[in-house]
């Protein structure tokens, strides 16, 4: 440095200046020694860490997300929706009176044949064997489904139509419950990701300043609805809730009508019927509402689609459940007393009710309502049970159930692999990963499981793949924590990264140029050492 | 305590009762009764709110309170020492207090998951009661429940009516009939003060002290002000005389009718006794009752003061800045102590006992050793005074601050003071409230007269079986709530982080730089360089010099250094001019455009 100030003082700057001139002039366009690569190699080297650093500093700022199996969620979910499960299905067929020419394996392939034809896309077969009893004999032919695994046709039958009956009776009401539409409401089953089901009946006083009814309930719980739950046990376990609301009106209009001499409500305003508003009930269980008309319109009936007045006088409204429509025995208002009484439902018409209710909850759960199945080759009787289900409908249902879920397993699944990969910086917990391993594996064992025709576990690993699979979608790390965007991170690095990229990458270019241009010189210069 | 029969019962009552300050209470009281059946409790209910059973089934709770207020009860002026006023006078926000029949490892969770079924019950942030630095177990201010009983408050929580809707919903006509239909929002809302309260008691059998039944009591406690200025405008004599009201002139609407399920459906007119007797005398109370709509006209200037609690307490801030205050609870006396002063002179000292409970959250940071009591204005020694006294010390992001004296004051104090001194403490940037420069709230402070207890009685005409009489009759301790403090905290700049960010990034590119620039530097050839610009600096120096001194001396420039001049101008000239140019126009831009 002191040089550098000492050089303006120096006495003659002229000569100097012409001195240095022609120096530079030298300089500038030869050059006798190699050009110096050190400051070239220092500046190409911070480039180079920098280059070496990025992807460390891209693994430091990446968040977490615990590793899903996305081509298994995949697979399983094609597959549970491509094709159905089969359960292995024992089936007896026992003959009383015939004389078959052929063995008894050609007529057990027979029906065999018989029952591929009927059953497109081959639901389930059950645990424990199914028979059917053919008894050849005189009379009309009556078939009759029994209590249990059982059915017999008894008649006069030939072997042909007998085989056909046989095949009928297996793959129609066995396997596939009786109900023709069995494969649209299967899709609906009001059991909880814990396998529970909430029966909670709600009695609606329209208007209590006409008439207050009440009911007790309790008591129809331990006499009626006891048996029902107990067969339902190996399903879900089942709860039963009441209720009486009141000031509940209904939320849409009836007529009078002459003919009938009461208040019409057409099938077509069903939907307008529940009042989400007033009525306070449960949703997501199985609701069972009774409705009671105030004064206005009393004697309130449902009119079916054909003009025919509903002999139920009740509907099933998705995700509320069923409701009947009670009306009062006399629509008088009492006038002279100020107070409405309260009247007892008798025990009598509630065991009417609970007909219809159970027959609703039949229905809710997939089931017929009616004892009678119509078939290609003839009407079956189907004999209810004391209890509501018969076994072999049990069996059904739980099948159902195994299958529906399956399939919410596998829904579930997908929609929380497409979320995870829809949003790729959000963090995924290792307890969500986890979580959706066991499902897989737990949905993996439940079909391993029904395919050799162990039921309970089945149903078991299938209920814990479902509750699993709901518990991975919705932890609460996937509801609350705002993911940490791109736009963020990079406005935390930029301030730093943004000039010092530039820094370090104008430095290296150019001592590269410099370089480059020192090094020609040089090499001309040596070229003109050369030449002189 | 009535014994709970085995019937679910409904009864819906309605006091109203005129406020000397010329506004109007209304007190409405639904109290709803069940049985506890072992087997249908919670399962089959004919009126009793299902929620609300599987609620208390599920956390196992004994007793809950929950009060949405808004407004503040004015002690003054509406009386202190009556059953309504220590029952309903609450604090603003959400309060809520549970006990628990759980083991005591237990009570914790269950409130949490409590707190939870209430906010999504009654659409309010009660959730925010969870967190164990927001409730605290105080043992002497409640009735006593040791161990298992929570509490907590929100000052801050906004009342409306999305929680009344779902209060209503509870009651089996909701607000589709009975007294509950004069429910209109716009007038409750517009009232002075007004909470909501919902008490769930389990009455313990006599005979065999186990639970018999479970009573759901709902109020909602109304100040009003009746409008009609005609009275006040036209005379001044006449502003003493109360205005006169009806039901449909306060609330804008009409009972139509009883709710039918209800067993007892009533109204009550609440006078105090002197007042009722000094009416009778001069036989000029003027009250007409219509079918459905009662209402009072008022002849005659008539004035009263409502009674009042033995101390009047309220609370205060003290100091400045953001560093440290101090909280100050002052007690005042009024008129009913300087009764019990004449009346107990006689006898031997009489005492006062005065319970105070102060939650302080934790970011407020109490030092209970500067306690400080003054009576009568003079300090004194605080172990002459107080009895007993529980201090829960705050753990930072923990739990709150809890203090519990039992204090013993003479008859014949007028005053005391207690004051305690705290720092503010710092939270984390993300625990911030929005809107934090706003201030945050502590609490108000419980303070409870255990020895005095507000009970009504009534003369000959009243009925025992009401359900709102009987409470009131009850006898229960005088109880009053403090004013709500804003402690003003030092809030951060919350772009903070990120100007660290920028500033550290900023200041650490420059120095990678300059390192950068410093390794690549050349100094023998910037030597060289600089050598030739200093020379052709020194020329042109040289000459501006001589320019300078000629000019200076008058004389006209001497052209002696010609040929260097006209070599170097061309050379330095227009390159600076453009800059310089360059930089103006530059400048001229900024200041335009920045304007």
């Amino acid at each position: 440095m002191a040089e550098i100030s000492d050089s303006p003082t120096t006495s003659k700057p002229v000569e100097e200046n012409t001195q240095t001139q022609t120096l530079e002039l030298d300089t500038k366009t030869t050059r006798n020694t190699k050009p110096g690569v050190k400051r070239l190699i220092n500046s190409v080297t911070v480039l180079f860490s920098f280059i070496l650093g990025f992807p460390l500093l891209w693994k430091s700022i990446e968040i977490y997300r615990a590793p899903l199996p996305f081509d298994r969620i995949d697979s399983f979910s094609s597959q549970i929706e491509s094709k159905p499960f089969s359960f292995p299905c024992h089936f007896q067929a026992i003959f009383i009176g015939f004389d078959f020419k052929a063995s008894n394996a050609d007529v057990g392939a027979a029906i065999a044949r018989r029952m591929s034809d009927l059953s497109r896309g081959g639901d389930c077969g059950g645990g424990n064997a199914y028979s059917v009893v053919v008894v050849n004999g005189e009379g009309e032919v009556r078939s009759v489904v029994g209590k249990y695994r059982h059915a017999w046709i008894v008649g006069r039958v030939g072997a042909e139509e007998a085989v056909g009956r046989v095949a009928e009776v297996f793959v129609r009401v066995f396997v596939n419950g009786g109900d023709e539409e069995s494969s649209v409401r299967s899709e609906f089953m009001p059991v909880g990701a814990d396998g529970r089901i909430v029966l909670s009946f709600s009695l609606l006083n329209a208007d209590p300043r006409d008439w207050i009814y009440d009911w007790d309930f309790r008591e129809m719980d331990e006499t009626l609805l006891r048996p029902v739950i107990e067969a339902l046990q190996p399903i879900a376990n089942i709860t039963v809730e009441s209720q009486v609301l009141y000031h509940t009106p209904k939320s849409s209009f009836s007529y009078w009508d002459d003919e009938h001499g009461s208040h019409i409500f057409r099938t077509e305003d069903l939907p307008f019927f529940v009042n989400s508003n007033e009525w306070h009930l449960d949703t997501s269980v199985a609701a069972g509402g009774r409705y009671i008309p105030s004064a206005k319109e009393c004697p309130l009936q449902l009119e079916l689609p054909n003009g025919e007045i509903s002999k139920t006088n009740g509907f099933i409204s998705p995700m509320w459940g069923g409701v009947v429509v009670w009306n009062p025995q006399s629509c008088i208002k009492d006038l002279e007393s100020k107070d409405p009484v309260r009247h007892m439902i008798s025990p009598q018409d509630l065991q009417k009710l609970f007909e219809v209710l159970m027959g609703q909850l039949r229905q809710l759960l997939g089931l017929k309502s009616d004892n009678l199945y119509v078939g290609q080759s003839g009407t079956s009787i189907l004999l209810g049970s004391e209890r509501g289900f018969t076994e072999w409908e049990l069996d059904v249902l739980s099948r159902k159930h195994i299958c529906f879920n399956l399939h919410s397993c596998a829904t579930t699944l997908g929609s929380l692999s497409r979320l995870v990969q829809s949003l790729p910086r959000m963090i995924i917990m290792e307890e969500i990963g986890k979580q959706v391993k066991y499902s897989l594996e737990a949905a993996k064992f439940a079909q391993s499981n029904a395919s050799i025709g162990i039921y309970d576990a089945s149903a078991v690993s299938s209920r814990q793949s479902r509750s699993l699979a709901e518990d991975a979608f919705f932890h609460p790390s996937i509801m609350s924590i705002s993911y940490y965007s791109f736009e963020h991170c990079f406005a935390i690095y930029s301030p730093f990264f943004l000039p010092v990229t530039m820094h370090v990458l104008l430095a290296a270019l150019r001592e590269w140029k410099r370089y480059k241009q020192e090094n020609r010189k040089y090499l001309a210069s040596k070229a003109k050492e050369k030449v002189s | 305590m009535l014994a709970a029969s085995a019937e679910e019962e409904f009864s819906e009552e309605l006091l109203l009762k005129p406020l000397p300050d010329r506004k109007i209470l209304a007190h409405f009281h639904f109290r709803n009764e069940a049985p506890l059946a072992a087997d249908s409790f919670a399962r089959h209910h004919h009126l009793f709110p299902k929620s609300i059973s599987q609620l208390v089934q599920k956390f196992h709770i004994k007793a809950m309170e929950l009060s949405f207020t808004q407004g503040r009860w004015n002690y003054e002026r509406w009386g202190g020492f009556d059953p309504i006023s220590s029952h309903n006078a609450k604090p603003p926000g959400v309060e809520l207090w549970a006990v628990f029949d759980v083991p005591q490892h237990q009570v914790d969770a269950s409130w949490k998951n409590l707190t939870h079924s209430l906010s999504g019950l009654f659409c309010a942030s009660i959730n925010f009661l969870e967190s164990s630095t927001s409730y605290s177990a105080p043992e002497w201010a409640f009735q006593s429940a040791l161990g298992s009983l929570r509490y907590g408050t929100l000052p801050r929580e906004a009342v409306c009516t999305e929680n009344l809707t779902p209060w209503l919903k509870l009651l089996p006509c909701r607000d589709k009939a009975g007294l509950s239909s004069l429910m209109d929002r716009p007038s409750i809302y517009r009232s002075f003060y007004h909470s909501q309260r919902l008490h769930l008691i389990m009455p313990t059998a006599v005979s065999d002290g186990s639970k018999s039944g479970i009573i759901l009591e709902q109020t909602l406690t109304v100040v009003l002000q009746p409008n009609n200025q005609k009275a006040s405008m036209n005379h001044v004599g006449e502003t003493k005389i109360q205005p006169s009201w009806s039901l449909s002139s306060i609330f804008g609407r009409k009972i139509s009718g009883r709710c039918v399920l209800a067993k007892l459906s009533n109204i009550y007119l609440h006078f105090e006794r002197g007042l009722v007797t000094q009416l009778d005398n001069l036989q000029k109370k003027s009250s007409k009752f219509a079918a459905n709509d009662t209402g009072l006209t008022w002849k005659h200037p008539v004035v009263w003061s409502s009674s009042h609690a033995p101390l009047y307490a309220s609370r205060f801030l003290m100091g400045s800045g953001n560093e440290r205050g101090a909280i100050a609870i002052s007690l005042k006396s009024t008129e009913m102590t300087k009764g019990l002063v004449s009346a107990n002179n006689v006898e031997e000292r009489c005492k006062l006992q005065v319970n105070v409970l102060q939650i302080v959250p934790w970011y407020v940071k109490v030092y209970y050793h500067t306690l400080q009591l003054l009576v009568d204005e003079r300090p004194q020694v605080l172990a002459d005074f107080v009895e007993r006294m529980r201090v829960s010390p705050s753990e930072d992001k923990v739990s709150p601050g809890v203090m519990e004296l039992v204090l013993q004051f003479p008859c014949e104090m007028k005053s005391a003071v207690l004051s305690i001194e705290f720092d503010k403490g710092f939270l984390h940037i993300d625990e911030y409230p929005p809107d934090a420069n706003q201030g945050f709230d502590i609490p108000s402070a419980i303070i409870s007269f255990p020895d005095f207890h507000a009970g009504l009685q009534f003369c000959e005409k009243s009925q025992s079986k009401s359900p709102l009489l009987s409470k009131l009759q009850e006898r229960s301790p005088v109880l009053s709530y403090t004013e709500v403090l804003l402690v003003p905290l030092t809030t951060p700049d919350f772009s903070m982080p990120y100007n660290v960010i920028t500033i550290t990034c900023t200041v650490f590119a420059l120095y990678f730089g300059s390192l950068l620039n410093v390794l690549r530097r050349r100094v023998g050839e910037e030597e060289r360089l600089l050598k030739n610009k200093d020379a052709k600096k020194a020329v042109f120096l040289r000459r501006m010099l001589n320019k300078l001194s000629a000019k200076l001396r008058g004389r006209p420039s001497e052209s002696t250094p010609s040929p260097p001049s006209s070599s170097s101008s061309p050379f330095v000239s227009p390159k600076l001019i453009l800059r310089v140019l360059m930089v103006a126009g530059i400048a001229v831009a900024w200041q335009y455009y920045s304007q």
